[in-house]
């Protein structure tokens, strides 16, 4: 499992926000590579503490790799192990996904030579003793949202000629879709094309905005985004990030206009922009 | 062989129930996505076992597990762990397997979420049938352990029901290491007995799934999820000795202590 907050330890551990050592960091990046039939996750961590450094390289201790998306995977990592593959058929990526690493005692582990902890423990550092599999230290979180093949797009087009309605708005798992029935309706091929969407594009937001806080906010038609749950949906989630980044704190029933005339880009200035443009040069 | 991926709000619509029974789904545009899968092979397996008991749901669970490890876990993770997809494959190519096996979802729309496009979760039978063949056929050695396994995911279905819906413990070596340590100390039937006199701990609370909640209990201090299995193996009689006299069950109990 995966810690997303300071777990309350009756020893001292690593962190990267811990009091207990002098060097409170165990810092982890992952970038990831993939081929046909695997996933390559690139590890790039750094543990901040000689002494956990050191159980490392005597195989004292272990640092696990931990992903958790559909299931959860455990791969214990030689001491110098810099990536790890995972086929596709035991991995989807598809759903948001969480790395951590750990690390664990392979043995009983005396702390008396731990230097690297704080002067709080010094008088009695030499009592502290941890037996095997007990974990030491933890590193930050990585989070894949999900959304791999489509990672900012929140529109997609599509043209269905058989709707029965000349635009249908749909909410998928990662995207807003837009379904027109006409070709025509996209305006393709004209200039400006993309602001002349611009109606459409509001109509998806709104209902995407929508769906949002009743999903994320359970009935009180309000959601507090400095508090609420990170959404686990490709969609809620992209959504969320786009708020939080400006700065939007709160969304509810009432403000959603406002949302939308914060997260858009002036969406509405262009496209405001490019009718007037289309009425000087126009017939 | 190209499956194409229904479009959303299948679920509740008791229109798609009736089309389906009617044969009415393929062709109408209304109920399909833009989206397709191509998957080499789609033989019938059973699908449902709720309503069998005994011999037969043993048969019906060994026959999906061969099928979904020889045939679908080798497509990836995305294809056979989505919901949609299995609903999809389903309605679309397996509509006569359906009313010919499971005549029940004649019965009513009820019957037919319940049977058809159930939820995917681990009250779903091919999503059992799916983690269990993945973690079998990646950790077991040859045919023989492997058909072992299988058989010990059957003996003690209820545990491994318990597992599954742990996300921490919803990983391949944990599920056999569990089943294995069942299988050496003898203690299946203890595991799926039900604790009597202990109104507090609820209804229909049995042993193995107070163990595997004592283990997420203890997780992180006692680390099971990722533990060698002789030292997971005195966490589970540790944890089974709250609840039952474990002193029966052999030399295990001296080395805990």
């Amino acid at each position: 499992m995966i810690y997303k907050k300071d777990a309350n330890f009756p020893y001292p551990i690593l962190t990267n926000t811990t009091t207990a050592y002098m060097n409170p960091y165990f810092s982890l990046d992952v970038r990831l590579e993939e081929n046909t039939n695997a996933y390559r996750f690139l590890l790039d961590y750094e543990v901040g503490s000689t002494f956990i450094n050191n159980l490392i390289q005597k195989n004292q201790a272990t640092v696990i790799f931990i992903i958790q998306s559909k299931d959860t995977r455990f791969v214990k990592l030689t001491p110098n192990q810099s990536y790890i593959d995972i086929e596709k058929s035991r991995i989807s990526l598809n759903k948001r996904t969480s790395i951590q690493l750990q690390i664990q005692t392979n043995e009983e582990i005396g702390f008396t030579n731990n230097d690297d902890l704080t002067s709080f423990y010094e008088p009695f550092k030499n009592e502290i003793m941890l037996s095997k599999n007990k974990l030491l230290g933890f590193s930050n979180v990585v989070i894949f949202e999900g959304s791999i093949q489509q990672p900012l797009v929140l529109f997609e087009k599509k043209l269905n000629e058989n709707l029965t309605s000349d635009i249908k708005v749909e909410l998928g798992t990662e995207t807003i879709i837009l379904h027109y029935k006409k070709a025509e309706f996209q305006f393709n091929g004209m200039r400006n094309s993309r602001n002349f969407n611009t109606p459409y594009l509001y109509i998806g937001l709104q209902k995407a905005l929508q769906n949002f806080v009743s999903e994320c906010g359970r009935d009180e038609g309000a959601v507090d985004l400095t508090h609420c749950d990170v959404p686990e949906t490709g969609l809620d989630y992209k959504l969320y990030n786009l708020m939080v980044k400006k700065m939007i704190t709160e969304i509810s029933n009432e403000n959603i206009d406002e949302v939308i005339s914060l997260i858009s880009e002036k969406m509405i200035e262009k496209y405001s922009m490019a009718v007037r443009e289309l009425d000087q040069n126009g017939d | 062989m190209e499956i194409r991926l229904l479009a959303k709000g299948y679920k509740n619509n008791v229109q798609f129930y009736e089309d389906f029974l009617e044969d009415k789904i393929i062709g109408n545009e209304d109920y399909f996505s833009e989206e397709y899968v191509t998957i080499t092979d789609i033989p019938n397996f059973p699908f449902y076992m709720g309503k069998e008991s005994g011999e037969g749901r043993n048969k019906a669970f060994l026959e999906a597990f061969q099928i979904i490890a020889k045939y679908y876990i080798l497509t990836d993770r995305e294809l056979h762990l989505d919901e949609r997809f299995w609903h999809s494959l389903l309605v679309t190519k397996k509509r006569d397997y359906i009313l010919e096996k499971y005549p029940a979802v004649k019965e009513g729309f009820s019957e037919f979420k319940k049977i058809v496009i159930k939820n995917f979760d681990w009250e779903n039978y091919i999503y059992k049938c799916v983690l269990a063949a993945e973690y079998i056929e990646d950790i077991g050695e040859n045919e023989i352990e492997k058909s072992h396994l299988y058989q010990l995911v059957l003996d003690n279905l209820d545990v491994y029901n318990y597992i599954i819906k742990y996300p921490i413990f919803r990983n391949a070596e944990f599920v056999v290491k569990i089943l294995m340590i069942i299988d050496e100390l003898n203690i299946s039937k203890i595991m799926k007995a039900n604790i009597k006199n202990r109104p507090d701990l609820g209804k229909d609370t049995r042993y193995g799934r107070q163990v595997i909640y004592e283990l997420n209990k203890n997780y992180p201090i006692v680390m099971a999820p990722m533990m060698e299995k002789e030292d997971l193996k005195k966490e589970v009689l540790k944890a089974l000795s709250y609840y039952y006299d474990i002193s029966s069950i052999g030399r295990e109990l001296v080395s805990i202590n």
